[in-house]
């Protein structure tokens, strides 16, 4: 590489001329580009689900058979045996694109999905936003977005197509309620319908700070095959960075269900390439005592609680919150333990952490909670064990991360949450 | 991934989402197909280590990081560093304002872009486009801060060779 007198500044320089031009051309040019944010993040979302899937899958499984080659794994091989040959192919990113499918039902387009969403809502006008087919790069699921105004005002509806093992984790994760201290909403509920589908509906908002009060409602249907149909609506042309139209979005509770239920739909599912990394799920690693069973029991003499984690939100296995009253006000615990986490050692000890005499990592934090809510403060006790173990514990002097403070301090000292994180009792969870 | 996580996740990312993408875009010099296939894999990998990316503080910073990083691989990965000739960049649609000359003059920039090495691009989108200092980008780009300069140096001389007076036509109000 050719030296340069550059090389000499060891500050940095201000922008000459010619820079600021060239940056003022990159943002002319760079602006320009509009992204089609749902099915970015619905597709990032998808990889990211795989990814883990095909850690854990290796984990368990080894060397399962199915070799993986490029990114974007659009992976056509039939979960129940289909009648083409085991053969995997995957689209890459770069060019030339290749997929090579194996028995697959015929794609859906984007147009069909767009047609079929208008011809399910009641009488108004449509906007096309967006829309994509089955069969179109990048990979994603097919899905559909338009502005809908049944006459009360404009309102962004979006629905997407997916499949997913029957009985699987994102089976069962589409159509479970969250948990209120995690997120706040105003309804929701899941229930079974008469052809065995489960569907979630939800009522919530877009912002779960509500720092804007755009309301987000969707409903989630899964069928007993793993037809995923899913469906969102806002009282506002679009999810995000847009004033709110009118005061509720159009379609009611019921009329959601109603919406994702519709036969249509189900064949256009069918469309959505099956996925084998999906298959390859493995049972839930949490074989051992449920982890909010083993913080409960570390909780010191006089604290009572409240509420505790269902196991739906244990992760794996991997977390769980207990909300505590010791008499002063709710104090919600949480707790994280993962194993294989050494490798981010650097990312959450500091040199001036603590090092115990059997090699143990222990770092305390005192701040403001991470949800921005003023007057929240979250104490943490974090931990990592020489086998790569590592035990988080946090307490918040509120009974959600999201609401006012109940109290002036969490219901656990220091003390409290470093004897926990430091139990020996974890060695043998997760 | 936990509920609580999921949804921070899906906030982050659709408010994130777009910037990433026109980075990308400016990475991939007008390439759409392949800025879209970075952003999700960008994603993707925020999405598997989010616990940990949310803890350890300015998300945006480490998705921009994680996406300059991921376009390298990529481009390793290609045989070729340069944009094949016939291979033109995907502008995007005008609207009533914008005028052939501003369309013409971005085909231009995309096009020089496009004719960077892989590195000295990223160098130019992290200094120019995301207002990164030298030692930032040496970060991302894991070089020296002397390496980035000299990247920078070289890629600006080729800019003004390859777009020579055109560029100040950005600059006008």
């Amino acid at each position: 590489m050719p030296e340069s007198p550059e090389e000499h500044h060891e500050s940095e320089q201000p922008l000459d001329e010619y820079e600021l031009r060239l940056g003022a051309a990159l943002r002319l040019a760079g602006d320009a580009y509009d992204a089609d944010r749902h099915a970015l993040v619905t597709g990032g979302t998808t990889r990211g689900r795989r990814m883990r899937m095909r850690r854990r899958a290796a984990v368990v499984a080894g060397a399962a058979g199915v070799a993986l080659a490029g990114v974007s794994g659009a992976l056509l091989v039939p979960w129940h045996g289909g009648s083409g040959p085991a053969s995997a192919a995957a689209s890459v990113g770069a060019a030339p694109r290749t997929a090579h499918a194996t028995a697959s039902p015929a794609p859906v387009t984007g147009a069909a999905m767009v047609r079929t969403l208008e011809k399910l809502l009641p009488k108004g006008t449509f906007a096309h936003v967006g829309s994509r087919g089955s069969d179109e790069e990048p990979t994603g699921f097919p899905y559909a977005t338009v502005v809908y105004d049944d006459g009360k005002g404009a309102a962004g509806i979006s629905v997407s197509l997916n499949r997913v093992v029957p009985g699987g984790t994102d089976a069962r994760q589409a159509v479970t309620c969250p948990d209120k201290v995690a997120i706040p909403y105003d309804a929701c509920t899941s229930r079974r319908l008469a052809d065995g589908s489960v569907v979630m509906v939800f009522q919530g908002y877009e912002y779960p700070d509500r720092r804007v009060d755009t309301k987000r409602w969707t409903a989630d249907l899964v069928t007993p095959t793993g037809q995923h149909v899913s469906v969102s609506e806002w009282n506002a042309a679009q999810e995000k960075d847009s004033p709110v139209t009118r005061s509720q979005p159009p379609l009611s509770a019921a009329q959601l269900t109603d919406f994702v239920a519709a036969r249509a739909w189900r064949p256009l599912a069918d469309a959505v390439p099956e996925d084998p990394h999906q298959a390859a799920e493995p049972a839930p690693e949490s074989g051992g005592a449920p982890i909010v069973g083993t913080l409960a029991a570390l909780l010191p003499k006089g604290v009572h609680v409240v509420t505790r984690s269902r196991k739906s939100e244990d992760d794996a296995g991997s977390y769980a919150y207990v909300v505590v009253d010791d008499g002063k006000g709710r104090s919600l615990v949480q707790i994280n333990v993962q194993p294989d986490m050494s490798d981010v050692a650097g990312d959450l000890f500091g040199s001036g952490d603590e090092t115990l005499a059997d090699g143990t990592r222990v770092a305390q934090h005192q701040g403001p909670g991470d949800k921005g809510v003023a007057g929240v403060v979250m104490w943490t006790v974090d931990t990592l064990r020489t086998d790569g173990r590592r035990v988080v514990v946090s307490a918040f002097n509120s009974g959600t991360q999201h609401d006012a403070a109940t109290r002036a301090a969490p219901a656990l000292t220091m003390q409290q949450l470093r004897a926990i994180a430091l139990s020996p009792q974890w060695l043998s969870a997760g | 991934m936990r509920q609580e996580h999921a949804d921070e996740y899906a906030e982050f990312a659709s408010a994130r989402a777009g910037h990433l993408y026109r980075s990308a875009c400016l990475l991939a010099a007008g390439d759409t197909h392949l800025a879209e296939d970075l952003v999700q894999e960008t994603l993707g990998r925020l999405y598997v280590r989010w616990a940990r990316v949310s803890r350890v503080g300015n998300p945006a910073g480490y998705a921009q990081t994680v996406l300059t990083r991921t376009f390298l691989a990529h481009q390793r990965r290609r045989s070729s560093t340069e944009r094949a000739t016939d291979v033109f960049p995907d502008l995007p649609a005008a609207d009533g304002s914008d005028g052939g000359d501003s369309a013409l003059l971005r085909l231009t920039l995309l096009d020089a872009l496009g004719r960077l090495p892989p590195k000295d691009r990223a160098v130019v989108v992290l200094r120019y486009w995301e207002d990164r200092s030298i030692a930032q980008t040496a970060d991302v780009l894991d070089a020296s801060s002397a390496a980035v300069r000299t990247r920078c140096v070289r890629a600006l001389a080729r800019l003004r060779e390859l777009l020579g007076e055109e560029l100040g036509a950005y600059a006008r109000p």
